[in-house]
């Protein structure tokens, strides 16, 4: 055996190496210790809390919007869900995914065709979707787009939802999450008051999360950006939506969750115990509006201008300045642009309400001016009245026009010889002519200003429009040449320069009804929160009171109740017996339309007159005031007065109602009744065999033994009288 | 007829000179390896929760060969030499024709439901061929560029092949154990200016026409880590922060969060020690270390007492064997040096690679077990005796 075995040889020439060998191997290793020496001491503190930062994710929890009510606690706007189907491409597709084999032994079965058959996807979507998948899996590591969701489908039908859910274990990696949305259950009805919801758009963001935002402190940010605007968040774009987006927005939560390398959530004591306080705040929901608008009020304008393609019509309580209806025509869906159905019908809904030439988009009641036209005069006739300048017996005699130089001003009619009161009540423009002459013009625009008229309303829902009142100094300026008589006289009979919103002019009858108080507008009657408690209450306010001797205002309030109600008033062919009203006509030009410029059809439309109606009722204790505008209506007295008194009808109708229902109430439980004064409160409980609707908030009618409701001091109302006190 | 001496003579086993030491050390790492595996692997999807037991199954089998491979008498292995090299080789080209492809690459042959991976076990042949080389060739005076060839040629062989898998951690391996071989005899000054210069001009070369994408990839990430954290810099970044995690006395067994939240990639298999470092901070780390280095040096001191040039060359080789397995791991979960795919010795889990080891290991006792012999004389009093 020992042939097998070498001798063994000489290690003389190795024998100096083994030292050097020894030294560098021992440098090695030092060296290594050194590099951890600097890891995990010198920056270990660092590296901790990566570590720390690395496992622990705040996760924004979301609030709710706050939902916007009408004055009867009918909900107008809140948030429904809707649902959404994402997909992660790596776990629908596993075939797609380069490392499929190489990871598990297992086949995973594609749940592609399943969910796509599922979602109802038409050959093209099917294809489409299939090749987003693939090119999201090209790479299929830890974080590749493979295992980030795609969003697919966006508002599905609630059926499509239960069999997602329902065969969730065919259908892996499908995943529905619901998503709030806007929802408007009126849909079209008050639109425009109300507005509508969007997402935030990169330009208003940029303003809240300026560049380097993320690198702020957090005070610093709250100040910045204090309501948390981020990507994707849903804004109000217009009306109450927008306004009072601070109230009803509310404020988001966070949550520190603990969350591995794939993201997924991690629970336990394991993970608790990673957790920092503090690891939760809480969610605080937006804050609930109670508007003063009544939705059944708001329907019944909607009824009576059905027959018109555009307008607007303001109702208002005289006694508060509180807008009971706010309609403008023609109007949109708001849910239509709000979401949830997906961008594309979004982008088209807008594009087809910005191409409308009857302009959609827009508020008319308070965005869009108008030539009041006759409306207008009894504004003129107080400035006539106020400076002593006419006698309001004096006549003038009317031949159907009014020659000035070269130019001729036109009558309606022959109205012969007419007094202020006849003048008013038969819109005679020649009487009017007369007046301006030896009024003129800046008398006219200091009453109409006294009663708010050419300025904004402070209603600041929509951007308000100020409307024209002109006067000389405004002439001056615009025509360089030499003023005019011709322009006192336009003015007077509310054309020429003279431009009001139907909102502005709502306000000033109403104050022509209660005595010369022009009150703020005033939507959004309290702010409640989720469960009902009154946040804040907004009482009326006055913005002016018109300086006019009350005895003027008596005789212009007589002259418009003799529009209604004597033989020769112009509305007087359209009034209801049943209904007292007082109102002015008005049958505004807009300016001739040639037709050869335009689509004859559209030339003749836009030629045509607008339609007024200004009125209050009831004429001798005002409680609304009403006014309607039919755009290219033609005739005031015959298109808009009747739709003024549909309105006032409807109006009365449901004031009855409710009185009614309030008695009932009222008698089952008294001391609750007494706060339906107050008008904001839901927690009075219907009484056994009341109707559940929540309890109404207008106050009844005023008793007609008691003061006159059309001289009160509108902060000191005086208490309703509350009929579940009368025997 | 054999007689027992004869018998005695193959084993060639003088009872009383078991090496207690290198036994103890490499027994410790083990040891340490199998829990730290556990909890690398305690989070971790079912496929992986059961390596730590395969793990015991390979280390168990692992030290049964690697008795065998110490009880042998090694200069039989200093007469197979090149018979066991050419089987190696072989199995290098076998690996092209049956290999299992697994992320671009084939390493891998299968046997039954096991892969067995040739190149693992091609450093131990490597090591015997270039011990069985010196062996045969005694010098004294300084060695010139043409003696150096042959080694070379034995090293480049399967270099190559495992370079062509590919399979860079592993073929840098056999690189540097040649290298380390070749600082072990007396070269002449000359001949290593020659391989410097020459190798400023071929490292370029090969960069530019030889490197896989991935594995520039990697190079790239080392020279700028923080550049791209979430894609080819994930592995390296995360690593990092869970050692720094680990601070002085470690966030506890199985408590490293950088671990048991999924952060750190491949956490059984090249980067256990970022696990470890997690769980028993500086400290543990220091010990760790400690038990690598002191095992490199005790090789060296193995290789010191040799009694012939096969048995010092065998240690050394083993020696570097496990010193560079350990500088490339460490140095890559550490963040000194590049990613490359380099197991760490007793603590990443797989057959291969503690099958090698621990045969390293056996090698290693081998050499220490026979390091009393003096002379042919003395042998037989010394066997007679016992």
């Amino acid at each position: 055996m020992s042939n097998l075995l070498v001798p063994r040889s000489d290690v003389s020439e190795f024998r100096k190496r083994y030292r050097w060998l020894a030294l560098v191997a021992f440098l090695a290793f030092g060296v290594i210790a050194g590099r951890l020496f600097q890891l995990q001491i010198v920056r270990g503190a660092d590296y901790a809390q990566t570590a720390h930062e690395n496992v622990i994710r705040r996760v924004t929890l979301p609030t709710t919007r706050g939902v916007v009510r009408d004055s009867q606690g009918r909900v107008l706007a809140s948030s429904r869900s809707s649902f959404n189907v994402l997909l992660v491409p790596g776990r629908v597709m596993p075939s797609a995914r380069p490392s499929r084999r190489a990871r598990s032994g297992v086949e995973e079965p594609d749940s592609f065709t399943r969910i796509a058959d599922t979602l109802r996807l038409n050959p093209d979507e099917r294809q489409r979707l299939a090749t987003r998948i693939r090119d999201a899996c090209v790479t299929d590591e830890d974080r590749s787009p493979c295992w980030r969701p795609i969003l697919v489908r966006e508002d599905l039908s609630r059926d499509i939802v239960a069999e997602v859910k329902q065969h969730a274990a065919e259908m892996t990696g499908a995943e529905v999450v619901s998503q709030p949305v806007r929802y408007y259950p009126y849909k079209n009805q008050g639109a425009h008051l109300l507005g509508y919801t969007s997402e935030i758009d990169a330009e208003t963001l940029a303003k809240y999360r300026p560049p380097g935002y993320e690198q702020l402190s957090a005070e610093e940010r709250q100040k910045q950006n204090p309501l948390g605007y981020d990507q994707g968040d849903i804004v109000g774009a217009t009306g109450v939506e927008r306004s009072w987006e601070s109230y009803l927005r509310g404020q988001r939560g966070w949550e520190k969750r603990v969350v591995d390398a794939r993201g997924r959530y991690r629970t336990g004591p394991e993970a608790e115990r990673l957790l920092d306080a503090p690891s939760r705040q809480e969610p605080l929901p937006g804050r609930d509006l109670r508007l003063t608008i009544d939705m059944e009020l708001q329907q019944s304008v909607e009824r009576a201008m059905r027959a018109h393609v555009a307008g607007a019509v303001v109702v208002v309580d005289v006694r508060t300045g509180r807008l009971l209806a706010l309609y403008s025509k023609p109007d949109f869906d708001p849910n239509d642009l709000a979401g949830g159905s997906g961008k594309e019908r979004i982008r088209e809904a807008f594009n087809k309400l910005y191409t409308d030439p009857l302009r959609p988009m827009l508020d008319k009641t308070m965005s869009g001016v108008f030539h009041p036209g006759s409306t207008f005069k009894p504004f003129s006739a107080l400035a006539a009245l106020e400076d002593k300048l006419i006698s309001p017996y004096e006549k003038e005699r009317c031949d159907g026009y009014l020659s000035f130089g070269r130019r001729i001003f036109r009558c309606a009619h022959v109205h012969g010889k007419v007094d202020m009161r006849e003048a008013i009540a038969e819109s005679c423009n020649i009487y009017f002519f007369k007046l301006a002459e030896s009024v003129g013009m800046d008398r006219i625009a200091r009453v109409a200003n006294e009663f708010g008229l050419g300025q904004k309303t402070g209603i600041g829902v929509n951007p308000e429009a100020a409307g024209r009142i002109p006067t000389r100094s405004w002439y001056a300026l615009r025509y360089k040449g030499q003023f005019r008589i011709g322009f006192t006289l336009n003015t007077s009979i509310g054309q020429g320069a003279t431009t009001v919103t139907p909102l502005q002019l709502a306000l000033a009858y109403a104050a022509l009804g209660n005595g010369g108080t022009v009150y703020s507008p005033q939507l959004v009657r309290a702010v409640e929160t989720s469960d009902g408690a009154v946040v804040q209450d907004f009482p009326p306010r006055v913005r002016q009171k018109a300086k006019i001797a009350p005895e003027n205002l008596a005789r212009v309030s007589d002259a418009l109740y003799a529009v209604v109600n004597e033989d020769k008033g112009t509305a007087y062919p359209v009034r209801d017996r049943t209904l007292e009203v007082a109102g002015k006509t008005g049958t505004a030009q807009t300016g001739y339309v040639n037709p050869g410029s335009d689509d004859p059809k559209k030339a003749w439309y836009l030629s045509r007159d607008h339609a007024w109606f200004a009125a209050y009722s009831p004429a001798k204790a005002p409680e609304i005031a009403v006014v309607v505008l039919v755009e290219h209506g033609g005739s005031g007295p015959t298109v808009a007065a009747p739709i003024a008194m549909q309105v006032v009808k409807e109006y009365h109708r449901l004031a009855a109602a409710r009185a009614i229902k309030l008695a009932a109430a009222g008698g089952a439980k008294k001391p609750e009744a007494k706060d339906a004064k107050d008008g904001v409160e839901r927690k009075p409980a219907p009484a056994p065999g009341a109707d559940s609707e929540p309890l109404p908030r207008d106050p009844p009618p005023p008793d007609p033994n008691g003061p006159p409701a059309w001289l009160p001091d509108p902060n000191d109302e005086p208490p309703p009288a509350d009929p579940g006190d009368e025997p | 007829m054999r007689s027992r001496r004869d018998q005695a003579r193959f084993f060639g086993m003088p009872r009383d000179s078991f090496d207690w030491t290198l036994f103890l050390t490499a027994s410790a790492l083990a040891v340490i390896g199998v829990i730290n595996l556990y909890s690398a692997t305690s989070v971790a999807r079912a496929a992986l929760s059961d390596i730590y037991v395969q793990q015991v199954y390979w280390l168990v089998l692992g030290g049964i060969l690697g008795a065998v491979v110490a009880v042998i008498d090694y200069r039989h292995y200093e007469r197979l030499g090149y018979l066991l090299y050419g089987v190696g080789i072989v199995f290098l080209v076998l690996v092209f024709i049956l290999g299992k492809d697994i992320r671009g690459s084939s390493r891998w042959i299968a046997i039954g439901s096991f892969g067995f991976q040739p190149s693992e076990f091609m450093k131990l042949f490597l090591i015997i061929a270039l011990a069985k080389y010196l062996h045969d060739d005694p010098r004294t005076e300084a060695r010139s560029i043409k003696d150096l060839a042959l080694p070379a040629l034995i090293t480049g062989i399967p270099t190559f092949l495992i370079l062509k898998q590919p399979d860079l951690g592993t073929a840098l391996i056999h690189l540097f154990i040649f290298v380390t071989v070749c600082l072990l005899t007396r070269i002449r000054w000359q001949t290593i200016v020659g391989i410097v210069v020459s190798a400023g001009i071929f490292i370029p070369l090969w960069w530019t026409y030889m490197m896989k994408d991935y594995q520039k990839q990697r190079i790239e990430v080392f020279l700028n880590p923080e550049a791209n954290l979430l894609g080819s810099g994930w592995h390296a970044h995360h690593a990092r922060v869970a050692i720094g995690a680990g601070g002085w006395r470690g966030q506890g067994f199985m408590q490293g969060t950088q671990n048991q939240f999924l952060f750190l990639p491949d956490q059984h298999s090249d980067f256990p020690f970022a696990v470890f470092a997690e769980d028993w901070g500086f400290f543990g780390c220091l010990v760790l270390v400690s038990l690598y280095g002191f095992l490199v040096l005790w090789a060296i001191r193995i290789a010191a007492t040799a009694k012939d040039r096969f048995g010092a060359v065998l240690a050394i080789g083993v020696g570097a064997l496990i010193f560079w397995h350990a500088v490339f791991n460490l140095g890559m979960v550490t963040g000194i040096l590049p990613v490359v795919g380099v197991t760490l010795p007793l603590f990443s889990a797989g057959g291969s690679s503690v099958l090698t080891i621990l045969l390293g290991i056996g090698l290693l006792m081998n050499v220490s077990m026979r390091r009393f012999w003096v002379s042919p004389t003395r042998t037989t009093s010394l066997l007679s005796r016992g």
